[in-house]
């Protein structure tokens, strides 16, 4: 039931977020990919690893359509430039280049606390995967011993 | 010292007196020597004590053609299984453990017998250590009958009840022979519907039964309103040796499975004087405790219910436990030396609220195993 909750929080945040998102001048696709990892990680650590798969499909199919909505905004700007510019390589620089400008702005303008949580990722997934390791203790491993383990992989 | 290739009998070997029972059983079962070393070595008192060469008698008792082989000092066993062979027996037990020590034992090898056993044990029915018979008869007799064990001859008697340090108390168990075993499928206990329990009191006032029913019903009748607990005063010859009193309590679901709790009194001489109204209330408690726990195996029937579906026919088994006791846990190390077989273990924590601890889903394929002496293969 506590996770139906949270789905439904989810899916109320979400269009307001994509709202927020659309008039947002072009700039949406680093935030969004951000906001999306962001909540699979917070996700991931309300999971209680019972039943995984079943998440994971749903988290990839919403990824899915956030992601088709990205490349949407993408090929609105991309055709936007177009008119803009004529030569497509000069198109694809200045996209990777205003990225990097954008990025740069929001380094300095938000506060250092709003990018915090991309800190040393990979060590805060390790914390993580241990945590939920520990929280659930293996009683396979714990009463056959390690040799399951080698048993299982082979 | 596992691993061994099935088939050509390999002799397993261990040290230490734990687990004795369990490594006896097994080695009956699946036909395998055992050789079991340092027994007690570095104590005072070295070797196997008195209620251990009582077991190995048992063993010997219900089997035909075992070698038992114990040294001087009694700190190295070797057992040569032989086949189980039942019948109609008898056996003193020592008053050091209960009968419940020996019966565990019997409950896991008598469905396995060429002929049906019937048994008559003496010695201590209920103590403060081993499950007492009474628990045994409520919990493991249906327990045995969801295996596909039953018919009018299983069955578990009292005769005489009789309490430490003499003992004196005389049981008679039948169990009916089967060939094979059936799979089972047990994953939800249901709700609670009734606590039924035996106050029991032998050579002491009869009223001590009925104060520990008062305080044990005082906490029980808060949870629910179908409680009968029986009260047995037993006189003369079938009170045993010597005074006590205790209680068991069982509690049983919707879904047939039957969880237990009991308390015994001090045994005369040793530590102080309990009152039965306190009895009475920490019975209670413990039951509310093991409901807490939950699953649909009592605690102290669950290795019997592994070993069950291990022997069961070549077919999936699941079983929710409550959280595993260290014996069970033992046991399940055992079963992979003897059997080479490996449980799929899941841990569940329960959703909703009000049913309890963790449980632990318990999931095997049975070996196929046959009742050999029954049949040639």
């Amino acid at each position: 039931s506590e996770r139906t909750e949270t789905k439904s929080e989810i899916s109320d945040h979400s269009p307001k977020r994509k709202a927020v998102l659309t008039t947002d001048s072009g700039n949406c696709t680093a935030e969004e990919a951000s906001e999306s990892e962001e909540e699979d990680s917070l996700l991931e650590e309300g999971d209680d690893g019972g039943s995984h798969e079943e998440l994971d499909t749903e988290e990839s199919n919403r990824n899915g359509f956030q992601h088709s909505q990205g490349k949407k905004a993408d090929s609105v700007r991309q055709t936007k430039l177009k008119t803009v510019d004529t030569e497509d390589d000069d198109v694809e620089n200045l996209l990777r280049e205003e990225e990097e400008y954008e990025e740069k702005i929001d380094l300095s303008a938000d506060t250092t606390g709003a990018l915090k949580w991309k800190e040393d990722l990979t060590q805060k997934a390790a914390e993580a995967f241990l945590r939920q390791q520990r929280s659930t203790p293996n009683l396979r491993k714990l009463v056959y011993g390690t040799a399951v383990e080698d048993e299982d992989q082979e | 010292m596992a691993g061994g290739a099935a088939g050509e009998a390999q002799c397993l070997s261990y040290t230490g007196c734990n687990f004795l029972r369990q490594r006896l059983v097994l080695a009956t079962l699946s036909g395998r020597p055992l050789k079991i070393r340092k027994i007690r070595a570095k104590e005072e008192d070295p070797g196997l004590r008195d209620f251990e060469a009582s077991f190995i008698r048992l063993i010997d008792k219900v089997t035909n053609g075992s070698r038992i082989e114990i040294n001087q000092t009694g700190t190295t066993l070797y057992y040569q299984p032989g086949l189980l062979y039942g019948g109609s027996l008898e056996h003193d037990c020592s008053p050091s453990r209960g009968i419940g020590y020996y019966l565990e034992s019997l409950l896991c090898l008598a469905p396995f017998m060429k002929h049906p056993l019937k048994i008559v044990l003496r010695g201590v029915t209920n103590d403060q250590v081993d499950p007492s018979v009474d628990v045994l008869k409520a919990t493991a007799l249906p327990l045995l009958k969801k295996f596909g064990i039953d018919g009018e001859s299983l069955d578990i008697k009292i005769n005489r009840r009789g309490m430490p340090p003499k003992g004196g108390g005389e049981i008679l168990f039948a169990c009916p022979v089967r060939k094979v075993l059936q799979p089972v499928q047990f994953t939800d206990p249901g709700k609670i519907k009734r606590i039924r329990g035996t106050a029991y009191s032998v050579r002491v006032s009869p009223q001590m039964a009925n104060r520990m029913v008062e305080s044990a019903r005082g906490i029980l009748n808060k949870f629910l309103p179908d409680i009968y607990i029986y009260t047995d005063h037993m006189k003369g010859v079938s009170s045993g040796k010597s005074p006590g009193f205790g209680m068991c309590l069982t509690a049983e679901t919707i879904n047939g499975t039957i969880l237990s709790a009991e308390l015994a009194s001090n045994p005369q001489g040793q530590g102080a004087a309990v009152l039965p109204e306190e009895l009475g209330q920490n019975c209670a408690k413990l039951l509310l405790e093991e409901v807490y726990r939950g699953g649909c195996v009592d605690s102290t029937n669950q290795s019997l219910a592994l070993l069950l579906m291990t022997l069961g026919q070549r077919d999936v088994s699941k079983v929710l436990l409550g959280p595993l006791s260290p014996y069970t846990i033992e046991f399940l190390r055992h079963l992979r030396s003897f059997f080479q077989i490996m449980f799929k273990i899941e841990t569940k924590t329960p959703e909703e609220e009000h049913v309890g601890g963790e449980k632990v889903l318990m999931t095997c394929v049975g070996i196929g195993f046959c009742n050999l002496s029954k049949t040639i293969r």
